[in-house]
């Protein structure tokens, strides 16, 4: 596919704070219609990515096109294309639900007639539409987010920007944002979002960049990422005091595909984990706690940086 | 410059959002500000008006009034771009929503100050309709006022804007207000006449824009001479020198 082609395209792109380093030289593509994602914890220069791509911060260095066109010289008529859904929930609370629609579209230039029309829409789409009245404030956060995705949408914007869509959600608000990511991929709109969910991430993103410290430690399809990094199963293993944990390592030599330590467990990477845990001579290396799961993205991280994603 | 020279259109639609909400909360929270310059007409034209009774040999009363039409818009814009502003642009981020659509920050800033200074005109022309109906407007030419108070307007606008984009806290505008406001609506010649003071004290004045406001509006209503043309000539130029430093300021704080 050419460059022009290409939904996003950056090239040794770069930013910095002063002395501080946010994004140091990443390269990725994003492939129209597809949902990319950005993985990593606070402070990995996630959001300074998707903030250039959305211009609200310059590019620093390298080059960074979006839908074609050049991210420091044309940033008006990129962000007339994108639809944005910050990190940060800010509504205009001076207006009611429909208003913050209605004037948003007045910011694109859409005429009024047509305006409320989409607003309608966006606001069933959104499952809002008896809300259309309603003062800001007297949303919940999770409606709060759905009106934001509802709002990123006025332009009918060909991609769709999304800095952590579901933080601080709770389990059915964010099952309810994925499911309208799911409708507005379906319908070919390109997705580029940022999360430190792993579980989001896989369910999401057909491509992902794990992140760290401004770099780019890993990309590909996720499932692809595991299998690679990580392998099939994670035997996850907290040992005791008296447990010589590297002993126990050794001892399984020939059956692991990798291992990691992480602060208070043992993460021991192998096709059948409970095979391995069989295998363990428990009275030599006394443990708490075992549990068996299938490998993440988390385990991705960890292998490549040698620390947890959570924080 | 093309990041500095606003576009017309974009920030029309800037002034059209806040329009909107303007229409929503006059009736309500806004009311009381109608009311303020009026005490002031009542205390002091009405009051003390009666023990000084004129001055220079004008009714006290004529000679308040207009300065009052300035001060008033001189309040309205002080506030739209002091407070308003600062929770906009910092509290509830919305300049960030806005300027992740078409909108640049030179259309934010641009939009932000003509709709500060029309409202601003509004409180002035308020007021204005007012003490014609008290009778103390002499001249035909007021009837031209009203896009002369938008001018004043506008250079307490972009002076506000550019204290509101450059201070970190929202606590140092007691230092805008208590030693800018304050001193400059005490000491524009609204409520008393720089003759029989030191000459110092009107050339102090003569650098706020209140002062230029002030004599304006007197001469509009009591009928002008060339000097109306010096001072809204000083009010612009003021407005159109100082637009950059907000604009490259709020750039500077929103889209680093």
């Amino acid at each position: 596919m050419s460059r022009s082609e290409l939904a996003v395209t950056a090239r040794s792109l770069r930013k910095s704070y002063g002395e501080r380093v946010a994004v140091a030289g990443v390269d990725f593509d994003v492939h129209p219609a597809s949902c990319f994602g950005f993985l990593g914890p606070n402070g990995a220069g996630k959001t300074t990515t998707m903030k250039m791509i959305y211009g609200l911060a310059t590019v620093g260095g390298g080059e960074l096109r979006v839908l074609g066109l050049d991210a420091r010289t044309q940033r008006r008529a990129i962000k007339s294309r994108l639809g944005v859904v910050p990190q940060e929930t800010n509504l205009d609370g001076d207006l009611t639900v429909m208003e913050n629609l209605l004037v948003q579209a007045s910011y694109f230039g859409i005429d009024q007639a047509t305006a409320e029309t989409r607003a309608g829409e966006l606001l069933a789409f959104a499952q809002l539409g008896d809300r259309a009245g309603d003062a800001i404030q007297s949303l919940s956060g999770g409606m709060k987010r759905r009106l934001l995705v509802a709002r990123a949408l006025i332009n009918e914007p060909g991609m769709v920007v999304l800095d952590e869509p579901t933080t601080g959600l709770d389990p059915q608000a964010r099952l309810a944002v994925w499911r309208s990511l799911d409708s507005l991929r379906r319908r070919g709109v390109t997705l580029l979002l940022t999360t430190h969910y792993m579980e989001e991430a896989a369910r999401l993103c057909d491509r992902l960049v794990i992140m760290d410290e401004g770099r780019i430690v890993a990309a590909g399809e996720p499932a692809t990422l595991v299998r690679e990094h990580v392998g099939r199963e994670v035997l996850e293993l907290r040992v005791t005091d008296e447990c010589d944990a590297e002993a126990l390592v050794r001892s399984l030599d020939g059956r692991l595909e990798g291992h990691d330590f992480t602060e208070d467990a043992l993460m021991l990477y192998a096709p059948d984990a409970e095979e391995l845990l069989e295998a363990i001579d428990q009275r030599r290396y006394p443990t708490e706690s075992a549990l068996v799961r299938r490998a993440t993205l988390e385990d991705v991280f960890l292998r490549l940086t040698g620390r947890s994603l959570r924080e | 410059m093309s990041d500095v020279v606003p576009s017309p259109r974009y920030a029309a639609r800037v002034v059209g959002r806040n329009a909107r909400v303007f229409s929503k909360l006059w009736k309500g929270a806004l009311l009381p500000q109608f009311l303020d310059p009026l005490f002031y007409l009542v205390a002091l034209g009405f009051g003390l008006g009666t023990y000084v009774a004129t001055i220079n040999g004008v009714d006290y009363r004529d000679f308040l009034a207009p300065g009052l039409i300035a001060s008033a818009a001189m309040w309205a814009a002080a506030f739209e771009c002091t407070y308003n502003v600062y929770f906009r642009m910092n509290e509830t981020r919305l300049y960030d929503a806005i300027l992740a659509t078409p909108v640049e920050v030179q259309d934010v800033v641009a939009g932000d100050l003509v709709w500060s200074s029309f409202r601003a005109t509004i409180y002035g022309t308020v007021f204005l309709v007012v003490v014609t109906a008290f009778g103390l407007i002499h001249s035909p030419w007021a009837i031209l006022l009203p896009p002369l108070v938008a001018l004043g307007g506008l250079c307490m606008s972009v002076i506000a804007y550019t204290f509101t984009a450059l201070i970190p806290r929202i606590d140092l505008y007691s230092y805008f207000f208590t030693l800018g406001i304050t001193p400059m609506f005490l000491f524009s010649g609204i409520f008393f006449p720089f003759d029989e003071l030191p000459g110092v004290a009107e050339v102090i004045a003569w650098f706020t824009p209140l002062y230029h406001s002030v004599e304006i509006s007197r001469a509009m209503a009591t009928g002008p001479g060339p000097m109306v043309l010096v001072h809204a000539a000083w009010l612009a130029a003021v407005s159109a020198a100082l637009f950059v430093v907000p604009v490259r300021a709020v750039r500077r704080r929103l889209v680093a």
